[in-house]
């Protein structure tokens, strides 16, 4: 948390991430990040592993903290994490000792503090059914599958009501049919909000990234850094089908998969480097 | 704990505390529903069998026939039969001792466990004195107790605290200093804190451990208890099988020592229910 920097006043568009590094005890994850997410936008981050995306995404929910640099929200500076930015992780996020209403009511609870918790129940009993969870209200989370858990989580970092939606590879555990089932669900969730929250969504897989993003950023390795950013031009709603055949989308895939696939390889190719002083991050 | 799928940490600096339980992340809980942990058999009952013809061997075909010293099993039912009355009054006596002194053990345990589990200023407090403290056999407290504090029921119930504490405090600070990173994480994302952060989070994740500190903490109770008993009761467990040995009625004494037996198995098996049901989300 850069205090030096005067917050200005222009930069109050959405997120924005303004030179931002960090490592520990001198090995570099991230260095001199910029990155802007307008406000309703759905930014995909896209990067391999070691690229330092869960890392980046920690620092936009305030859970670490840059070494260097700035993140805002709307022009303030991100200082630890609040409920004004909800984070679904990739390991199942829910507490396994609540039921799945309960987990979500919790949620409702932070967010409506004064509130009656009937009424945070009935409301977290209406959000699991949005995510097509209405016969798992009662059920605890290890009583359902990961895809389950998985709307679940989403469900109740919806009902969180933040403006902003962090997402750390959210289906990159599930089968392939499941995982498009999510993303659908994600999509008709998120555009039918208004006003739209602000997604930033990491991802591994260039597919997704494009499908699901209004624009994708993607990240380089060793030490993560933003090496491209490309906007998705399709309009929405988009069909799965019709995209995946299209031309545009193909060439949009090969130029991002190109870039994507290009770092990585230099990284492979690159004399001396044994093990990569970031792997698993 | 008869779980195969958990990972084993020796509480270092503890003489008796045994392990400190970690979930496994898999297995155990599938392991449970294919039912391969309620294995049950003959076996048990076999041995049980075997023991029982030994003793009556034993006390049968002992020098000087009819050995005093060991009676034999349907002498010793008998004498378990007739002193019935007097055991249940003897454990209602004990129960008064043990219940007060285990809870007061339990609630202050978990309380300071999870304060200094979650709290490092409070962490390096308190862990060079507990590996110091820790480690006195709670018994060597007893005569000492007894002197300081004005009745036999309250010095017991003090060694029985002091000696359940630090099995439960132990495992309720290991218990919250091992917790999952996504469950610290979820709980800053959502802003729980304070109170609601320990009661909501830190205990339930903690569950684990302390039911493991727990279980040491009652079958040390137990150990205590008819310690303390044979010290200066007049009535209770421990006491019944010293007032019989001293009057060499050794068939009481012996039905004394299996109804002690059974009863710190029972309440053993009671706490083991109350761990399974409030742990069934653990898999």
């Amino acid at each position: 948390m850069a205090g030096a920097y005067p917050a200005p006043e222009q930069a109050g568009a959405g997120i924005s991430v303004a030179a931002v590094s960090f490592g520990y005890d001198g090995s570099p994850i991230l260095e001199g990040i910029d990155l802007e997410v307008r406000e309703g936008e759905f930014l995909s981050l896209l990067g391999p592993s070691g690229s330092g995306k869960t890392t980046l995404l920690r620092l936009l929910a305030g859970l670490e903290t840059p070494r260097m640099g700035r993140i805002s929200w709307k022009g303030t500076v991100i200082r630890g994490a609040g409920i004004e930015r909800g984070v679904v992780f990739q390991d199942y996020s829910l507490f396994p000792w609540m039921r799945m209403v309960d987990n979500v009511a919790l949620a409702i609870g932070k967010a409506d503090p004064g509130g009656k918790k009937r009424e945070h129940r009935e409301l977290a009993e209406e959000y699991l059914r949005m995510v097509g969870l209405g016969e798992a209200i009662g059920k605890y989370p290890f009583e359902l599958s990961g895809g389950m858990q998985q709307r679940g989580a989403i469900a109740r970092a919806f009902a969180l009501g933040s403006p902003v939606l962090l997402m750390d590879e959210p289906f990159g555990a599930l089968d392939p049919l499941n995982r498009a089932k999510l993303q659908d669900l994600l999509i008709e969730v998120w555009s039918g909000a208004t006003p739209r929250k602000t997604v930033v969504f990491v991802t591994h897989d260039v597919e997704e990234a494009i499908y699901l993003g209004d624009r994708v950023a993607v990240l380089g390795a060793s030490p993560g850094r933003v090496i491209a950013e490309a906007p998705v031009p399709f309009e929405r709603p988009r069909s799965r089908r019709r995209l995946f055949a299209s031309k545009e989308f193909r060439a949009l895939q090969d130029r991002i998969s190109e870039l994507y696939h290009a770092d990585t390889i230099e990284r492979l190719e690159a004399p001396g480097i044994v093990r990569d002083p970031a792997e698993g991050i | 704990m008869e779980e195969k799928a958990v990972e084993r940490i020796t509480v270092p600096g503890s003489w008796d505390y045994g392990t400190v339980e970690v979930p496994a992340r898999d297995g155990v809980g599938a392991a449970r529903r294919a039912g391969t942990r309620a294995r049950k058999g003959v076996e048990p009952y076999l041995l049980f069998g075997v023991l029982l013809l030994l003793w009556q061997l034993a006390a049968t075909f002992l020098p000087q026939g009819g050995n005093p010293l060991l009676p034999t099993p349907l002498v010793t039912a008998k004498a378990l039969r007739a002193s019935l009355p007097e055991l249940l009054k003897g454990t209602y006596y004990s129960f008064l001792i043990l219940v007060p002194g285990y809870l007061a053990a339990v609630g202050a345990g978990i309380a300071i466990g999870l304060l200094v589990g979650t709290t490092g200023g409070l962490d390096r407090a308190f862990t060079p004195f507990a590996r110091v403290a820790a480690p006195i056999p709670p018994t060597v407290y007893i005569p000492y107790a007894i002197a300081v504090l004005p009745t036999f029921r309250v010095s017991a119930i003090f060694v029985i605290f002091v000696g359940a504490f630090w099995p439960v405090f132990l495992n309720a600070a290991a218990g919250a200093a091992s917790l999952e990173r996504r469950h610290r994480d979820n709980a800053r994302i959502l802003g729980i804190r304070g109170f609601e952060y320990m009661g909501k989070v830190v205990f339930p994740a903690s569950l684990p451990h302390i039911f493991s500190g727990m279980a040491v903490g009652l079958a040390l109770s137990f150990i205590l208890l008819t310690v303390a008993e044979l010290f200066g009761a007049n009535a209770g467990l421990g006491r019944f099988v010293q007032y019989y040995a001293d009057f060499a009625d050794y068939p009481r004494m012996v039905a004394g020592i299996i109804y002690t037996g059974l009863i710190t198995f029972l309440s053993m098996e009671g706490l083991d229910r109350v761990r399974r049901k409030a742990l069934f989300w653990v898999r």
